[in-house]
């Protein structure tokens, strides 16, 4: 075993080049890797990870308090099925006026008297401030990438108390929209007892019912007055995130994909180059068996140094990338809750070596099997006649010999050639993918982009206090039109109300002024018209079972109207409807204005228009519209991850060409010796490796494009938007011509410096030594 | 066939050669002078610098110190890219182990020195053909190295060498890995060479090779030159 492992200690120091490939190549794979792995880990079921540390509730019930008493309650909690519960909390629901500041929770509130945010359910996670314990303090329901700003202040409830903001919790299960202490919340007047259930089966729906079922079975009638189920929730949550899991998941398998290619080139070109090694050995007395221990130590020892560093780095680049992914509006909601599952770097430590022996084995076993005679006189691997008419052909072919012998070069090692295309086609196809998911959402992002740049929301909060506009709202329109650099000017109104035989709450948008359509892309039909006609977004429709050219009826208080919808637009709000300010005027009377979205004409700075409106009415609130984070975030990491994947791919590529090289050594002698410039060295090895990446992108390329067409609708379906065409063709003929460079490119950039290498051979050493 | 030189001449001067491979010394203080239409042979010990000295000559490495001035280029100072031409131009080399390309039949691996000239396919094809004929194995024009006998191997490197008309023909042990009859058949070839003109540079241990082939002898000796004679033409 001692002079095994001298032997190849021997062999790594010897190959210092290939042993710095092998760990590189590991290093960035396993590196690509675990990030990869990890995205998918936490990609595929961000909900479950959040909602298991939170122990959120499986149902989350109401019941009437005037039929079922809190001991009632507490015995039906005890029955078989349920696993732990929380509750029964005292629950009121509050409604502020639209002027109250609501911080951001909306009118209509939840509030839930509760002593701690700890217990077998429903954890609640305290990250700002602390626990309401007294009357007059107040919990909200706030995101924890939220500020804090808000601590201290104080909520206004109508005809109630005045309540002091102590702390925010973050509750994934959306329990309560704010919490007081039990003691507070008899003042707030509170219409039903929460309850929240885990049980021990909540696979389905159908369990989750016969669960509640078996609670309720005892209890008088009607007692349960509403419940939710997790399911549910997860549903409506989770959508963002399944908007990132296509393209997560695409990335993912790319990843390791191309990462277990190069390896498994690497190691079978660590082997075969080494065969007059092998044949020294084999005279020296050493076994078949030692032979092939000294071979797998060899590759071992860098295998598992890059497989352990490529480990720390993908941790160290998870955090901040995980942090980047999980950002925004919408998949924030995860933020802070996702982190690299401890499987990955399990599999990553011990699948990388695993794949790197198992990759060695076959060329081992072909070394174990070689007599030593052999071995030594053939210095590598035995050639065949392969592809020699290929050669011939080249050879009588008008191309400058350099380039015709590059050409030529993959045909003599076939299986090689064939590992290293992959690498370059799977490479390419990522960068095929990446470009045409980043045109996808720069088109959705800039969609409607250039309708408005700022705007001006009625009414402003000074150390708490709101300050109401100085106009009224045709006076408002007026001034902000009049302001210098204003070209159009649209009012928007917000109201909710009903839709006729449904529960579910409806959030009416009424647009009024220069462009009613605003920033909405139309996918189907058209804008309105007229009163009483109103546009839905694909969500909407998709949710509601409704399709352009159906009628609903829609009540406000006691008022109702019957609306035409004659348009669809791509949004992804399941509540959203717009129409004219009329026909929000028609339910809901004194409803104004909440926003004015301005266009200003070309040149115009937005920061200055926001500073002439703040000074036109001090009752306003300016606002120039922002970066689009979620597209920002998607084309970043798609970005980030492409570059990757093309750099592993390249040192596919790299390896590929230091191996042939080396393979090569004495050809390249003698070539220089009868007058082989370097600079035509260079070409021909170069050429070698081009010829593959060219194959790599004519392959490459549609393969990428049909991940784009795979992948972008189901994106597009997880947020149940329908992507108008011009966001989904993105392949036009200039886009293809620009890739068609890729799989050259990424070849070309792993094969220069062993070309370079190559070129600068001494040829009187090579041929002494070969 | 051959290039056209004035016998008499001198083509190759080396002065004060060395060679040092870190603490070795391969060659130390060489000087010697080789005329046009000469043949010499090199002889010494193993590790003497025979090929050291025949490498430096064809450029294939740099002295450490001293000059090597072939047909008037001082082969010292050339850049990497001089070194290549210089070898296209002047330089035929011929090994020990002949060195041809696995891939390439015969005939391409003649036509590879013309080609790489920037000679269209076809003409350097047709140059080869005519050396094959020449040297009597245009019957195993296509066939691929590995099927070739040590001597039609050498052959073929012998055209090759001869491919782009060198005024200088350096063989580095050419009999060394064939067996005699082959050998014999090698060193015919040589002289035919010779006799028409080609100046020729012969390193070997052989001493019947030299005698055959060559009308001076240099003997080597730990880097130095240590002794030269004229050699009578063997029968």
């Amino acid at each position: 075993m001692r002079a095994v492992w001298r032997a190849a200690r021997a062999a790594v120091r010897r190959r210092g080049l290939q042993t710095v490939v092998i760990a590189l190549v590991t290093l960035t794979s396993t590196t690509a890797i675990v990030m990869a792995l990890g995205l998918l880990d936490a990609a595929s079921a961000p909900f479950d990870k959040a909602f298991a540390r939170q122990r959120g509730p499986h149902v989350t019930a109401a019941f009437d308090p005037d039929r079922v008493s809190d001991a009632q309650l507490a015995r039906a909690a005890r029955r078989p099925g349920v696993e732990a519960t929380a509750g029964p909390f005292a629950q009121a629901a509050v409604e502020l006026p639209r002027e109250t500041t609501n911080f951001g929770l909306g009118t209509d509130l939840t509030v839930v008297g509760r002593a701690d945010p700890a217990g077998p359910v429903d954890r609640l996670d305290l990250w700002a401030g602390r626990w309401a314990t007294r009357p007059g303090e107040v919990v909200l329901n706030r995101q924890s990438d939220w500020t804090a700003d808000d601590l201290g202040k104080t909520l206004r409830v109508p005809s109630g108390p005045e309540l002091t903001i102590v702390g925010f919790a973050f509750d994934l299960s959306r329990s309560a929209d704010a919490w007081v202490a039990p003691g507070q919340i008899a003042a707030l007047r509170p219409t039903a007892t929460q309850m929240m259930f885990r049980f021990t089966d909540a696979s389905s729906p159908d369990r989750l019912r016969t669960g509640l079922d078996a609670v309720t079975e005892g209890l008088p009638r009607d007692a349960l007055t509403a419940s939710r189920s997790y399911l549910t929730l997860k549903n409506q949550i989770g959508s963002s995130a399944k908007a990132y899991t296509p393209y997560l998941m695409a990335f993912g398998i790319l990843g390791v994909v191309v990462a277990v290619l190069i390896v498994a080139n690497v190691v079978s070109g660590a082997v075969i180059s080494g065969f007059r090694h092998i044949g020294i050995l084999k005279a020296l007395g050493f076994t078949p068996g030692q032979v092939v221990a000294v071979y797998l130590a060899m590759i071992s020892v860098p295998a598992v140094v890059g497989c352990a560093l490529g480990t720390v780095a993908g941790n160290l680049l998870a955090r901040p990338f995980f942090e980047f992914v999980f950002s925004g509006p919408d998949a924030g909601v995860f933020h802070g809750s996702v982190s690299l599952a401890p499987w990955v770097n399990a599999l990553a430590l011990l699948g990388m070596p695993a794949v790197c022996l198992l990759a060695a084995l076959a060329p081992a076993a072909r070394a174990h099997r070689l007599s030593a005679a052999r071995a030594i006189s053939a210095g590598s691997a035995p050639r065949g006649g392969r592809a020699r008419g290929i050669q011939r052909r080249l050879a009588g072919s008008r191309l400058p010999r350099a380039v015709s012998l590059g050409i030529g070069l993959p045909f003599a090692r076939p299986g090689r050639s064939a590992l290293t295309l992959a690498a370059v086609l799977l490479g390419v196809t990522t960068v095929t993918f990446a470009t045409g998911l980043a045109t996808t959402m720069t088109r959705f992002g800039e969609a409607g982009r250039d309708a408005f740049q700022v705007t001006v929301y009625v009414g402003r909060y000074d150390k708490g206090t709101e300050i109401r506009p100085t106009h009224g709202d045709l006076a408002l329109q007026s001034l902000l039109r009049s302001l210098p650099g204003a070209q159009e000017v649209t009012a928007r109104a917000d109201v909710e109300v009903r839709r006729a035989g449904s529960s579910e709450k409806v959030m009416l948008e009424g647009r009024r002024g220069d462009r009613p359509q605003l920033d909405s892309v139309l996918t189907k039909g058209r804008w309105t018209h007229r009163t009483g006609e109103v546009v839905a977004g694909s969500a909407f429709l998709r949710q509601n079972d409704l399709r352009v050219g159906d009628r609903m009826r829609l009540e406000k208080g006691g008022r109702h109207e019957t609306v035409a919808i004659v348009g669809e637009y791509m949004h992804n709000d399941r509540r959203l409807v717009v129409t004219d300010q009329a026909t929000v005027t028609a339910l809901a009377p004194p409803e104004k204005p909440i926003a004015y979205h301005v266009k200003l004409r070309d040149g115009a700075d937005p920061a200055a228009y926001a500073r002439a409106a703040r000074a036109a009415d001090p009752g306003l609130s300016p606002d120039p519209v922002g970066a689009n984070t979620v597209t920002q975030t998607i084309v970043a990491s798609a970005s980030a991850l492409t570059v990757m994947l093309a750099l592993v791919a390249a040192l596919g590529v790299f390896n590929t060409a230091v191996l042939n090289t080396r393979d090569r050594r004495r050809d390249l002698g003698m070539l220089k010796s009868i007058g082989m410039t370097p600079r035509q060295v260079t070409v021909m090895t170069v050429t070698s490796m081009a010829a593959l990446g060219a194959l790599g992108s004519l392959l490459g390329i549609p393969l990428g494009m049909a991940g784009h067409r795979l992948v972008v609708p189901r994106m597009a379906d997880a947020v149940d938007i329908t992507l108008p065409s011009f966001m989904t063709d993105v392949w036009q003929p200039s886009a293809l011509l620009a890739l068609a460079p890729a799989g050259v490119a990424i070849a070309v950039l792993g094969a220069y410096i062993p070309a370079r290498r190559a070129a600068r051979l001494t040829v009187a050493e090579v041929l002494r030594n070969e | 066939m051959i290039a056209e030189e004035s016998r008499g001449e001198a083509v190759v001067r080396l002065d004060g050669v060395h060679k040092e491979y870190g603490e070795t010394t391969a060659l130390d203080g060489v000087t010697l002078e080789i005329r046009s239409g000469e043949a010499v042979a090199v002889m010494g010990p193993s590790g003497c610098g025979k090929s050291t000295l025949l490498n430096m000559i064809a450029g294939l490495d740099r002295p450490s110190g001293g000059t090597i001035v072939v047909h008037g280029e001082n082969v010292g100072e050339l850049s990497e890219k001089g070194l290549a031409l210089y070898r296209r131009r002047r330089i035929g080399m011929i090994f020990q182990f002949f060195n041809l390309v696995d891939d390439l039949s015969a005939l391409d691996n003649v036509a590879l020195a013309a080609q790489l000239t920037g000679s269209p396919a076809r003409q350097a094809r047709r140059r080869a053909l005519e050396l094959f004929d020449e040297l009597g194995i245009a019957d195993r024009r296509n066939a691929y190295p590995a099927v070739l006998s040590g001597g039609e191997r050498q052959r073929v490197a012998v055209a090759r060498a001869l491919m782009n008309r060198p005024a200088l023909l350096l063989a580095d042990e050419p009999t060394g890995a064939l067996d005699s009859r082959s050998g014999e058949q090698v060193m015919d070839l040589l002289l035919d060479l010779n006799q028409i003109g080609q100046t020729l540079i012969l390193v070997t241990h052989d001493a019947h090779l030299a005698r055959r082939c060559a009308s001076r002898l240099v003997e080597l000796g730990d880097g130095r030159v240590t002794g030269e004679h004229t050699l009578e033409p063997s029968a």
